[in-house]
């Protein structure tokens, strides 16, 4: 029942062909007196923009030179509460407070926890009485803000004007340890996880979906295995009396570092002091009691979901239907030194989708490109993630193709995996660790970047590794490193995620089978009828 | 829009931590424009101190601009802007422009495709291009310490690029599969429909790919023809940030760019009109579970001085997501009317600038029952803005703008494409102060009088897609467009 309307032409052209602006007033008229009027009579300037504004203050630029010195400094107050800073160069600073708290540690409560403190975050506190206020007094340091909660740590976070560093390090104070948590904030928390839940589903791209099941695979029941979003039978459950426990529990000062990117760290040691020591949070300052200070277990296993994948498109192009696997073994912990080979591995395994937009330095030489996508065409996508925690890591393929071809996809992946015990070739290695340096390097250009990296180094390690000291560590790896890393990985079980139409995937015993077999291959199946 | 960008850089992080945290919330991911740094200077003062690097441009003979901004990184961003689109195209060579960008990095004279392809991936660089309606971009992200042999390959593929037929013939199948990526991202597909209205038999009416069949038939000559008719000193820009040397940008500028034709003897082809038409396309398919529509009216071009305002007015009307809860643009009202009454998935106030001409409107995603209040409550917002907005408003927008634009000034690629988008529509960067006077000097009076100018009993252009029976008629919505008392 499509229909194709074009009505036309009722509208009458707007604006008279105005032509290109390029005509700037003389120099001399009215320089340094009020613009021109424009036509509406009001003070507004008609000037171009191509052309200077009269009267305006010359600028006078910084030098660049010596300027980006990297130097983090981490002090510790007298509540345990950790401060780190970092300086930059620029007008803006990025300040936030991060917890060590994320979906493992809600074993002992509702599932859900971590993702409702993620949405009720810079919602009304103690001394401010709405979300608005929070954003208007950040506004008014040119600031903005925001929360992201994830397995292992919740990060309130604000860029905003350097100078209104006080006010800042006052409002994450009261935003993290003096929340309301009002009735009609919960309710609209819930209503907007429910939405979160409903798009997740609806979304052709079903990466998040797929590192929730191997999370679940790969770590049963445990820790870092547990649901990172909210499970939508617990919307309605989970309430202020619920999360306050929690929050007693879990948001105290030992788990928490304050960091700053673009600030002097004497001045945010000094806000710190004003704002973080001797808080009382709203739930009350009794100790801690239920703290879950379990260590990873990672168990292997499969997560399957069977769902029709033959209509994902929201429109009428259709998208074909695919089959996802996700086949994953466990690395290890960044804090191991086999997290840089790890790292190394993973950068030379690269791979993306079989069209994916990009031109070169997208790792086209990389192993999943060459091996997998370059050579078998009627496969949609192959990629390469390294999940890592500060317990435990998971390197992971995902792979997608036709239902049909679900066995071959598979076992195209899991001779990848013994092929990584392989030899490593210096071209492809070196261009490995290039890669991998240039990509940190590019990355902690952006300064809300250095500040998570500032803030998870610290949480986890109580220093940072410094951009230079992780570059000389990845020089030094060798093709020896990866072989012991996969070797090592190898004789783990698998974890297995898959999603779609499943008739023909292999049993997980058989993919099994071929990551301990020599050649990868999955174990012959004879069916008598084809 | 830009077809073939950056690959989201979707590149995995090396730090275990993935870092989506405090992206500046644009208004819209179209109206990205004049970026800017920020401080309060007092009226009387005659000089303020910036803490960022000075913008330094240095002319080539030839017209070529050369741009850049220092702030001593180990990484840089360095690419070439040049002003041509599809806009310079007609119905039989509408594609072209896009095409070129694909054979760019399909072998020169000097290196073949994957001499080139292993020369990047090596040295850990990235190398990309785009295309819009009026600018075709191709740059580079590398180690600072490889500058020169990024500028030096940027200079082969735009002036030595082989143009094999070959490879040709290759790469119309590569577009077509793209086209088809583009089709299923509705966004586009609607964004694509409001520009064959609004700009209805005219060069920006057309689509940046083309249609299937110039892209089974552009061929080697109209490429060349491209290139010489466009690829012209005057027109481009060579730009750059992060640990960039202007004085060492400027040397391999000469070298490699200094024998680019300056202007030819009848001087630059000149910008073809493109009228706007007060018109619709409507697309209903009652099959898809949710309507995309686009609502715009015509707005001003680049340099224009109301763009200014025109922004600001963009910022008041803000964007929302249904995933937000009440939250994050609470200091729009449209987001509170919408989330309270649950009338859209998501919307995003856009302001589209083109050289002298512009769309400003809003894009949103509702539920086909919803569409009519949705639309209902729009144009009453739109109608606040022409006629009684306030100062508090005003004053929280104009923050918010400049909040948006400064903190998107992050890493060295953003950088990079702000003072190339610059120095392409306006000749020059447009420093900090300035454009902090301009912001400054707009008040609620402002807004209403250019809201007025823009929006007022302008008869908008409509694109729809999806399950749009509730979509009030066109005449309907253009009654929307004045003050009814309720």
């Amino acid at each position: 029942e499509s229909q194709f309307v074009w009505q036309s032409g009722t509208g009458a052209r707007l604006i008279q062909d105005r032509g290109r602006v390029s005509v700037c007033a003389r120099p001399g008229q009215g320089a340094g007196s009020p613009a021109e009027a424009s036509s509406g009579g009001g003070a507004y300037p008609s000037v171009p923009l191509s052309c200077p504004l009269p009267g305006v203050p010359k600028a006078v630029f910084a030098a660049a030179e010596g300027r980006e010195r990297f130097e983090t400094r981490v002090s510790v107050l007298e509540n345990g509460l950790r401060v780190a800073s970092q300086n930059k160069f620029g007008q803006f600073c990025t300040v936030g407070l991060l917890v060590n708290s994320g979906s493992r540690h809600e074993a002992k409560y509702l599932s859900g926890i971590s993702h409702f403190l993620e949405k009720l975050a810079f919602s009304s506190t103690a001394q401010f009485g709405s979300k608005d206020e929070i954003l208007l007094t950040l506004e008014k340091h040119g600031g903005i803000c925001d929360c992201q909660a994830s397995r292992d740590t919740i990060m309130y976070a604000v860029s905003a004007e350097a100078r209104g560093l006080d006010t800042v390090v006052n409002l994450l104070a009261d935003v993290a340890l003096r929340p309301r948590l009002s009735d009609e904030e919960i309710e609209m928390t819930r209503a907007a996880i429910r939405f979160e839940l409903e798009d997740l589903n609806m979304r052709p791209d079903p990466e998040p979906l797929l590192t929730e099941m191997i999370h679940a695979a790969a770590y049963r029941d445990n820790t870092v295995g547990l649901n990172r979003f909210c499970p939508v039978e617990n919307t309605d459950k989970i309430g202020r009396d619920v999360l306050h426990s929690y929050l007693r529990n879990y948001y105290t000062p030992d788990r928490m570092v304050l960091a700053g990117v673009g600030i002097e760290h004497e001045q945010l040691v000094e806000c710190a002091r004003k704002h973080l020591l001797g808080v009382e949070p709203v739930w009350g300052s009794g100790q801690a009691r239920d703290v879950d200070r379990s260590v990873a277990q990672y168990t292997g296993g499969i997560v399957k979901v069977e769902k029709d994948m033959s209509d994902v498109s929201l429109g009428p192009t259709p998208i074909p239907e695919l089959t996802h696997i996700m086949i994953g073994l466990e690395s290890c912990s960044f804090l191991e030194e086999d997290f840089i080979p790890f790292a190394v591995l993973n950068m030379m395994m690269g791979g993306g989708g079989s069209f994916s937009a990009g031109g070169p330095g997208k790792g086209m030489f990389t192993r999943l490109y060459l091996n997998v996508l370059n050579r078998h065409h009627w496969m949609y996508n192959a990629t390469s993630y390294h999940h890592s925690y500060e317990d435990t890591g998971l390197l992971c393929i995902h792979a997608s193709a036709d239902p049909k071809q679900v066995r071959e996809m598979v076992e195209i992946i899991t001779r990848e995996f013994i092929l990584m015990a392989g030899d490593v070739g210096e071209v492809e290695l070196e261009r490995a660790k290039t890669q991998l340096k240039s990509m940190l390097m590019m990355n902690l250009e952006s300064r809300p970047v250095i500040f998570e990296d500032v803030g998870r180094q610290v949480l986890a390690t109580n220093t940072r590794k410094l951009p230079h000291e992780l570059c000389a560590l990845i020089s030094q790896v060798k093709s020896t490193d990866i072989k012991r890393v996969v070797t090592k990985m190898l004789h783990k079980k698998p974890a297995v995620a898959a999603l779609g139409d499943l008739t023909d995937l292999p049993t997980y015993e058989h993919i099994q089978a071929a990551l301990s077999s020599r050649d990868g291959r999955l174990p012959l199946v004879y069916r008598l009828f084809r | 829009m830009a077809a073939s960008t950056a690959g989201s850089a979707a590149r995995r992080l090396f730090l275990p931590w993935s870092a989506r945290l405090l992206r500046a919330a644009s208004s819209g991911h179209r109206c990205v424009h004049v970026g800017t740094g920020r401080l309060r200077a007092s009226k009387a003062a005659t000089e303020v101190i910036l803490n960022v690097p000075e913008t330094r441009v240095s002319p080539l003979e030839n017209g070529m601009q050369v741009a850049s901004e220092d702030s001593g990184l180990s990484t840089c961003t360095v690419g070439l802007w040049i002003d041509a689109g599809s806009r310079y195209e007609n119905e039989k060579n509408n594609g072209t422009a896009h095409f070129l960008e694909h054979m760019a990095f399909k072998g020169t004279k000097k290196r073949s495709q994957l001499d080139l392809e292993l020369e990047i991936e090596n040295m850990g660089a990235h190398l990309n291009a785009y295309t819009s309606r009026e600018q075709t971009v191709y740059y580079a992200k590398a180690f600072s310490k490889d500058l020169p042999r990024a500028v030096e390959i940027l200079a082969d593929i735009i002036q030595n690029s082989t143009l094999g037929e070959a490879e040709i013939e290759r790469e119309r199948g590569v577009i077509l599969r793209e086209m088809q990526e583009v089709e299923t991202n509705l966004q586009e597909v609607v964004f694509d429909y409001l520009h064959a209205t609004a700009y209805q038999k005219t060069a920006l009416g057309r689509t940046i790919l083309g249609p299937t069949e110039n892209i089974k038939s552009i061929n080697r000559n109209d490429l060349v023809e491209y290139i010489t008719t466009h690829y012209k000193g005057p027109r481009m820009v060579l730009a750059a940030a992060g640990g960039v040397s202007h004085d060492e940008l400027l040397d391999l500028a000469k070298c490699h760019f200094g024998n680019l034709p300056s202007a030819p003897e009848g001087g630059l082809p000149p910008l073809p009109p493109c009228h706007f038409t007060g018109s619709e396309i409507r697309i209903r398919d009652d099959k898809m579970p949710l309507a995309y529509m686009a609502i715009a009216v015509e707005a001003a071009g680049w340099s224009h001085p109301d763009t200014i305002p025109l922004m600001v007015a963009n910022t008041l009307i803000g964007n929302w997501d249904r995933s937000f809860g009440g939250g994050v643009s609470l200091s729009s009202k449209l987001a509170q009317v919408a989330c309270h009454g649950n009338l859209c998935h998501s919307f995003q106030s856009f302001n589209t600038c083109y050289t002298d001409t512009g769309l400003w409107g809003l894009y949103m995603v509702c539920e086909p029952s919803t569409i009519q209040d949705m639309v209902h409550f729009v144009q009453r917002e739109w109608m606040r803005l022409c006629t009684n907005v306030t100062e508090n408003e005003v004053a929280r927008a104009k923050n918010l703008l400049k909040t948006n634009m400064l903190l998107q000034l992050d890493g060295s690629t953003p950088i990079c494409e702000d003072i190339g988008r610059q120095m392409l529509c306006y000749k020059r960067r447009i420093p900090i102060p300035e454009l902090e006077a301009r912001i400054e000097a707009i008040d609620a009076q402002t807004i209403r009088e250019v809201c007025t100018k823009y929006i007022y009993e302008k008869h908008p252009a409509v694109a729809a897609v999806g399950p749009i029976e509730q979509l009030p008629e066109y005449n309907k919505i253009c009654s929307g467009m004045h003050w009814l008392q309720e």
